[in-house]
């Protein structure tokens, strides 16, 4: 089994072909899946539980006299599928779902879709959060996407372990005495004192996402200029490097074996995170219900997540398209959203429904509207940019190495040199 | 005149070896070729390209993320491959002089190998957990102390390689195996009659007898390991929605093609995400022939 010389080179041939085509080569997979192309068809694309699947069937029918709704559920890397089928032009859905987190990009390229406004949105805006909207509004006043739902922030905490912490445990009281961030710091020193190996921060870094998001900048501004280098980071950094000096960061990461454990034990104490988050925590520490509550966040609300639904260039009829759209998200169909499908309504209306007044069990029969309700409408209006996330990174690994140790001004300054180089490469100025 | 006849004589050949060469341009060279052409671009993988020429190279250069994505997939390389092979030798020489259950050891020793590596890094994931890990649980259990095995950049290496030896180590001792036996009985017969012990005919007639075989699962570890990617990536990867695939605590499991991935899939910079392939295409390339040449040499 000799290697000669030309096996030596389709091995070489083979690596490099193995090298560069993973990603592309899985693009391509995805034109398989239903888009449309007839006529009188209007394809959805969404992801499971993006919505709910009986809001879905019943628009079929709905809608059975105008149109066919086919709606597909793509698994997988959604925004990567999503984006290969409109570079390609092909089996382009009419109607299709845009994560959160995705939408900064989405909306960089808003002549894929159709303006909402155009086809009515404009007199419907209002029953929806403003800043949800804004979201999805690009600077010439387009509107690219159909709030479907959102991720109001709130504290998800332990009673038992605040009890025993000498900490309050009524809802409104941990509300009342946690509301700042340094008064939420005392209290973890102060749990970390009294109970040993409770840690109410899960990470450094999850500290500085909360408050970036607590506020009205990120990291790039309308104008395209990097300011991750300006005041309001900086504060966001201390007081995320400060929940490290004091002791009481977990250093775990969400979703991690060690953060299962954490809240099933109880030395993880509290979450802040999104509404959703409380389905997380649900599944992984199942044993533990009616022991958490929910209390509004320290610092302030902040969003998480949540998505839209958009319509594409290429869609035959978008009158029809957007008619099934605000079908399904009406606020009425919001409450069967939330019920079936766990997506905290965008429209403020649906909060006193009674789907969403219901006590519930796990959080001790708490109502737990009465926290993230309120959120919801007071959540800060940010400029979020296309190149956001991939600029924010590198103080997410920086934080995690001042976690293992590094010295807290030079991970800073070098978060700083790092972000402006990767915001370079994408032309931010 | 004589070319066109053997063409026309031999289609039902060309026709049977097509698939693979049409499969080979759709799925491989095309992408390959587009890549090249996108690492001189700025593209979001909607809208417009954007020439930049070699603007992106000169990036790769400055990039210390990118640099240090190269340092950690060597030493996850050097980590995982240096044990496995030498490991897989040993076992193949074990299972080359059993006589019983045969069958059930080879089968056993290739099962990692076709386990998905999603969920051998799930399960590696639970059994190094810094807290609640079997790994930890037992070392304190012993009197040690735990180590942080998911956040010390060290340790994170260690993991990641560990799992690659688990999942590799059987699939090249079989090969080990399989040239073992074709090593003619003789050169054996005649190392004992000269007095050589089992130790000594291993080093003097196995391990020579092997030598191609050892430079093929050289170069192929070398192939594949410059490339690892899914074990950090389940290890590491959805840790965080907000700093996805960042290859956990200090970036210790960035490899070069998981930070690839990243830019590309997860930052929507595609022409960097093609520069920074062409630049694991080189290195692959150079160690390959780096191997190759070592191990050759010293066939000679």
């Amino acid at each position: 089994m000799a290697l000669s010389r030309r096996n030596f080179l389709r091995y070489g041939t083979a690596g490099l072909a193995a090298v560069a085509v993973p990603g592309l080569a899985a693009c391509t997979s995805s034109t398989a899946t239903t888009g449309s192309t007839d006529a009188g068809k209007t394809a959805l694309w969404y992801w499971g539980d993006g919505l709910s699947d009986k809001v879905v069937e019943a628009a079929k029918t709905q809608f059975a006299g105008q149109t066919t709704l086919e709606p597909t559920k793509v698994g997988g890397d959604f925004k990567q599928k999503l984006t290969t089928t409109l570079s390609s032009r092909q089996f382009v859905p009419d109607i299709t779902g845009i994560k959160g987190e995705d939408m900064a990009n989405f909306r960089a390229n808003a002549d894929q879709f159709a303006d909402l406004n155009e086809l009515g949105f404009k007199d419907l805006s209002s029953q929806y959060l403003e800043w949800k909207v804004k979201q999805a509004t690009t600077a010439d006043g387009k509107v690219i996407g159909f709030p479907i739902d959102i991720g109001p922030t709130g504290m998800f905490y332990r009673e038992d372990v605040f009890a025993k912490a000498g900490l309050p445990t009524d809802p409104a009281a941990v509300s009342a005495q946690l509301s700042t961030w340094d008064a939420f710091y005392d209290a973890a020193v102060a749990a970390k004192s009294k109970v040993p190996g409770t840690f109410m921060v899960i990470n450094a870094g999850a500290i500085f996402n909360l408050v970036i998001g607590q506020g009205t900048k990120r990291f790039i501004d309308e104008s395209n200029t990097f300011i991750g280098d300006q005041p309001h980071v900086k504060a966001a950094w201390d007081l995320a490097v400060k929940a490290h000096t004091l002791g009481i960061s977990g250093k775990t990461e969400d979703g991690s074996a060690d953060w299962t454990a954490g809240i099933s034990k109880g030395t993880l104490p509290s979450v802040i995170g999104a509404a959703w988050a409380g389905i997380d925590i649900r599944n992984n520490a199942a044993d533990t219900s009616g022991k958490w509550r929910v209390a509004a966040a320290p610092g302030g609300p902040g969003n998480f997540g949540g998505s839209f639904l958009a319509i594409t260039k290429q869609a035959k009829n978008p009158q029809v398209a957007f008619d099934i759209i605000k079908w399904i998200l009406s606020p009425e169909k919001a409450a069967e959203n939330f019920t079936d499908a766990s997506l905290f309504p965008a429209s403020p209306s649906t909060y006193t429904s009674a789907a969403l007044t219901a006590g519930d069990d796990f959080f001790g029969g708490q109502k737990t509207i009465d926290i993230f309700g309120p959120a919801a409408q007071k959540i800060p209006i940010a400029y979020e940019a296309g190149a956001d996330a991939a600029v924010s990174a590198p103080y997410f690994n920086q934080l995690g190495n001042v976690e293992q140790g590094k010295n807290a001004d030079e991970a800073w300054a070098e978060a700083v040199k790092e972000a402006k180089q990767i915001g370079s490469r994408q032309g931010v100025k | 005149m004589t070319r066109a006849r053997s063409l026309r004589a031999s289609w039902p050949q060309y026709l049977a070896i097509s698939p693979f060469y049409l499969l080979f341009t759709v799925f491989l060279l095309g992408p390959t070729l587009f890549s090249l052409y996108l690492a001189f671009h700025r593209w979001d993988g909607i809208g417009e390209m954007q020439y930049v020429g070699l603007d992106q190279f000169r990036y790769l250069i400055d990039d210390g993320t990118f640099w240090l994505s190269v340092r950690n997939t060597l030493v996850i390389w050097v980590l995982s491959t240096v044990p496995m092979l030498f490991m897989a030798l040993v076992l193949a020489a074990l299972l080359n002089n059993t006589k019983r259950f045969v069958g059930f050891y080879r089968v056993a020793l290739f099962i990692p190998n076709i386990t998905s590596v999603v969920a051998i890094a799930i399960v590696f994931g639970a059994l190094f957990a810094n807290n609640s890990g079997l790994v930890n649980v037992t070392l304190q259990g012993l009197g040690l102390s735990g180590i942080p095995w998911l956040t010390d950049p060290w340790a994170i290496k260690v993991v990641i390689a560990m799992l690659m030896t688990w999942q590799w180590t059987g699939y090249n001792a079989l090969i080990y195996l399989a040239g073992m036996q074709s090593v003619p009985s003789e050169l054996y017969e005649a190392a004992k009659i000269d007095g050589a012990g089992p130790v000594r005919a291993f080093f003097s007639v196995t391990v020579p007898m092997l030598r191609p075989i050892i430079l093929f699962t050289v170069v192929v570890s070398t192939i594949t390991g410059m490339q690892s990617f899914t074990e950090p990536q389940v290890l590491f990867g959805n840790n965080s929605a907000v700093n996805a695939n960042s290859g956990g605590p200090g970036q210790a499991g960035l490899t070069m093609v998981l930070y690839f991935y990243r830019t590309a899939f997860g930052q929507n910079d595609y022409g960097y995400g093609a520069a920074i392939a062409w630049a694991v295409f080189l290195i692959v390339m150079v160690f390959t022939i780096l191997n190759w040449r070592l191990v050759q040499r010293r066939a000679d």
